[in-house]
C-alpha cells in the first residue's frame, strides 16, 4: 500500500471507529433516565412562552410582540442557562461517567484509537442537546409567534436556531476537556457557566472577549431592547466571521486537548 | 513455547504507595493463576498488562509487542475487570453487541457473537433484561461474555469466580478449561487457592506487589502444608481433650480459652493432628460443638512463609 492510500486507510478507520461510538452511546443517551430530566428542563423556555402567551390571552392586550419576546427568550433561557447546564451535564460526563461509573475498561480494551472514544461519545453528546434544544426552540418560537408566522420569524428562528446550535458545540467541548482533565468537573464547570461567563460578559473593554458567549451574542441581529436590554449589553461585538471562526477554534482546540489528556491520562477508579 | 506475556523489571507506584515492584516474567500458553491477598498487587498485574495503566518502570509486551498505546491488540485480547460496573441502562444483549460493534464487527456478526456468547454463559433467556435488574452471579458471567465474545487468544480475568454459587463457579471453570484446551492462554486472578488449584498447576503467588513464588501448585501446597495451622475446637471439656494431645509430635502449642470451653491448638501437620483428633472424637467421649481454622487464610500463610 502506498503511503496517501495508507493515510486514507488511517483515517477512514478512524472515521469508522467514532461512528460505532458514537452509535452505541448516541442510542444509550436517548434511553437514559437524565436526558428524560433535561429534556423536561430543556422545556422551561416553552413554559414561559405559553405563560406570556396565556397572559397576553387573558389580559385581552392587543399588542403581542412575539419577536421581541422570543429573542429576549434566547437570551435569558437558552444561551445563559439551557445550552450551559445541557453542555455542562453531557460535556463532562463524557470522561467523568467511565471513571465515576468504571465502566472506562470495556472501552480501552477494544481495539479503538483512544481519542475515537472522546470524539464519538462528544458527538453522541452534542446531537442529544442538539434535538432538545431544537424541539423546545421549536416550541418556544410558535407558542410566541403563532398566527404571526411569517417568512422573517422563520428566518429569525434559523438564525437563533444556528447560534444556539455554535453555543452547544463550543460549550461541549470545553466542557468535555473539563471532565477529562479534572476530578471534579461539575463544580468546576458550574464555577465556569455562572461565574466566569455569566459575569464576566458585561465587563466593558476587551475583557469580555474572554468568553465564550461574548462571539455568540455577536451572531445576534440586533440588541434586544426594553427592560431585558442589559442582557446583550456589549461594547464590541466581534463581526460575524472572526467570531465563526474563534467559535471553530475554541472547539477544536478544547476537543483536541480532551483527547490528548485521555489518551495520555491514567484515570484510576476511586476506591 | 511462545511467550505470550513477557514483563521485565515491572513496576507501579500509585504516588508513594507500591502497586507492583520489579516483577520479571514470562507467560507462555495455558492457563496461569495469579494468587495472592486482596491488595497484593494482582489487579495492578493484570491492569498493566492490558495497558489500562503505564509502568512507572519496566515493560510489558503481549504478543511480542508493547502494549501501551498499540489498541490494535486488543482484537486478540479480552478482559473481565474486576469491579462490578455496567452501563446499567442497557440490557444484556445491547450491552455485547454494542460492545462487538466497538470491535469493528458488522450488525449481523455482531449479533452473531453477542448471541453465542450468551448461549455460552447460560444468559440467552435473560438477554432483553436491563444489567441492573441482574443478579450478582448473572452480572458476572455477562462480564465473562464480553471478555470472549470476540474469541480472543488472550484471555485475562481479575477475579472472575468470586460472588458465584457454586454451581455457575464449576461452569465457568470448564469454560476457562475449554479455553486451554483450544491452545489460548487465560491469566485468572484469584485471592483464593482451591479456585486456583480447580483451574491450573500453573500459579504466580504475589505479595506485598512482588512476585513471591511462580511454578507448579504442588510446590507452593508443600510450602503451605509446612504452614502451622491454629485449629479451635469448642467442647464440654477442652483440659481433658487437650491431654490427648501433649506428647503429640505434631502438636507445637495448646492455648485454652478463657470462657473454659474452647481450645486452641497449633500443629505443624494438619492431616496427621486431623487423623489423631477424629479417632479421639470417635471414641464418643467428649460433646465437640465447633471446629474452626482461625488462619485458614491466604494471608496467614503468605505471612508465615515471609517470616520463613
Amino acid at each position: 500500500m502506498n503511503e496517501p492510500s495508507r493515510k486514507l486507510s488511517v483515517w477512514t478507520g478512524f472515521a469508522a471507529s467514532t461512528g460505532r461510538v458514537f452509535s452505541l452511546f448516541f442510542a444509550r443517551g436517548r434511553k437514559a433516565r437524565r436526558t428524560k430530566v433535561l429534556f423536561a428542563f430543556s422545556f422551561l423556555p416553552v413554559v414561559v412562552s405559553l405563560m406570556l402567551r396565556f397572559h397576553h390571552v387573558l389580559s385581552e392586550s392587543r399588542s403581542f410582540d412575539g419577536a421581541y419576546y422570543f429573542s429576549n427568550i434566547i437570551m435569558v433561557f437558552y444561551l445563559n442557562l439551557i445550552v450551559l447546564i445541557l453542555a455542562l451535564f453531557y460535556g463532562t460526563s463524557v470522561c467523568s461517567e467511565e471513571v465515576e461509573g468504571r465502566t472506562l475498561s470495556y472501552l480501552l480494551t477494544r481495539p479503538l484509537p483512544r481519542p475515537t472514544i472522546v470524539l464519538g461519545k462528544s458527538l453522541a453528546a452534542v446531537l442529544l442537546i442538539a434535538e432538545m434544544v431544537g424541539v423546545s426552540l421549536l416550541f418556544s418560537f410558535l407558542a410566541l409567534n403563532f398566527g404571526h408566522l411569517s417568512p422573517v420569524a422563520c428566518s429569525r428562528l434559523l438564525k437563533y436556531g444556528g447560534v444556539l446550535f455554535l453555543g452547544v458545540l463550543s460549550y461541549s467541548a470545553f466542557f468535555v476537556f473539563l471532565g477529562s482533565a479534572l476530578k471534579r468537573s461539575i463544580f468546576f464547570g458550574l464555577l465556569f457557566s455562572f461565574g466566569w461567563e455569566n459575569i464576566v460578559q458585561y465587563f466593558p473593554g476587551s475583557t469580555q472577549r474572554l468568553t465564550i458567549i461574548h462571539y455568540l451574542k455577536s451572531f445576534l441581529p440586533e440588541a434586544s431592547s426594553g427592560r431585558f436590554s442589559f442582557l446583550t449589553f456589549r461594547l464590541e461585538a466581534t463581526r460575524p466571521l472572526p467570531a465563526l471562526l474563534i467559535l471553530t477554534l475554541v472547539t477544536a482546540g478544547f476537543l483536541a486537548l480532551a483527547c490528548l489528556v485521555f489518551s495520555k491520562k491514567e484515570y484510576l477508579y476511586e476506591d | 513455547m511462545t511467550t505470550v506475556i513477557e514483563t521485565v523489571k515491572l513496576s507501579k507506584w500509585y504516588g508513594s504507595v507500591l502497586g507492583l515492584s520489579d516483577v520479571s516474567l514470562k507467560i507462555e500458553p495455558g492457563i496461569v493463576g495469579l494468587l495472592g491477598p486482596n491488595g497484593a498487587g494482582k489487579s495492578t498485574f493484570l491492569k498493566l498488562v492490558t495497558g489500562l495503566l503505564k509502568p512507572s518502570l519496566g515493560s510489558v509486551s503481549v504478543f511480542g509487542e508493547k502494549i501501551i498505546g498499540n489498541y490494535r491488540l486488543f482484537a486478540r485480547i479480552g478482559f473481565c475487570p474486576e469491579q462490578d460496573s455496567f452501563y446499567d441502562e442497557m440490557t444484556g444483549w445491547e450491552f455485547l453487541t454494542g460492545l462487538m460493534r466497538l470491535h469493528g464487527y458488522s450488525a449481523a456478526e455482531s449479533r452473531r457473537r453477542a448471541t453465542h456468547a450468551l448461549e455460552t454463559v447460560e444468559l440467552t433467556k435473560d438477554r432483553d433484561r436491563m444489567i441492573r435488574a441482574y443478579s450478582r452471579g448473572m452480572r458476572q458471567r455477562l462480564k465473562f461474555a464480553q471478555a470472549i465474545a470476540h474469541d480472543p487468544d488472550l484471555m485475562i480475568m481479575d477475579e472472575p469466580l468470586s460472588g458465584l454459587d457454586p454451581l455457575t463457579k464449576r461452569k465457568l471453570i470448564r469454560l476457562i478449561k475449554n479455553f486451554k484446551a483450544e491452545g489460548k492462554t487465560v491469566v485468572v486472578s484469584s485471592h483464593i487457592l482451591p479456585e486456583i488449584e480447580a483451574l491450573t498447576q500453573t500459579i504466580i503467588l504475589i505479595h506485598q506487589g512482588k512476585v513471591f513464588a511462580q511454578g507448579d501448585i504442588h510446590v507452593i501446597r508443600d510450602l503451605i502444608e509446612s504452614h502451622p495451622h491454629l485449629i479451635s475446637i469448642k467442647c464440654d471439656d477442652p483440659r481433658r481433650l487437650a491431654s490427648h494431645f501433649l506428647r503429640a509430635p505434631d502438636v507445637l502449642k495448646i492455648h485454652f480459652g478463657s470462657d473454659g470451653r474452647s481450645l486452641l491448638l497449633e500443629t505443624n501437620n494438619r492431616d496427621q493432628f486431623f487423623g489423631r483428633l477424629t479417632a479421639v472424637l470417635a471414641e464418643g467421649r467428649f460433646a465437640v460443638e465447633e471446629i474452626t481454622s482461625p488462619d485458614d487464610n491466604l494471608q496467614a500463610v503468605f505471612d508465615y512463609l515471609i517470616e520463613k
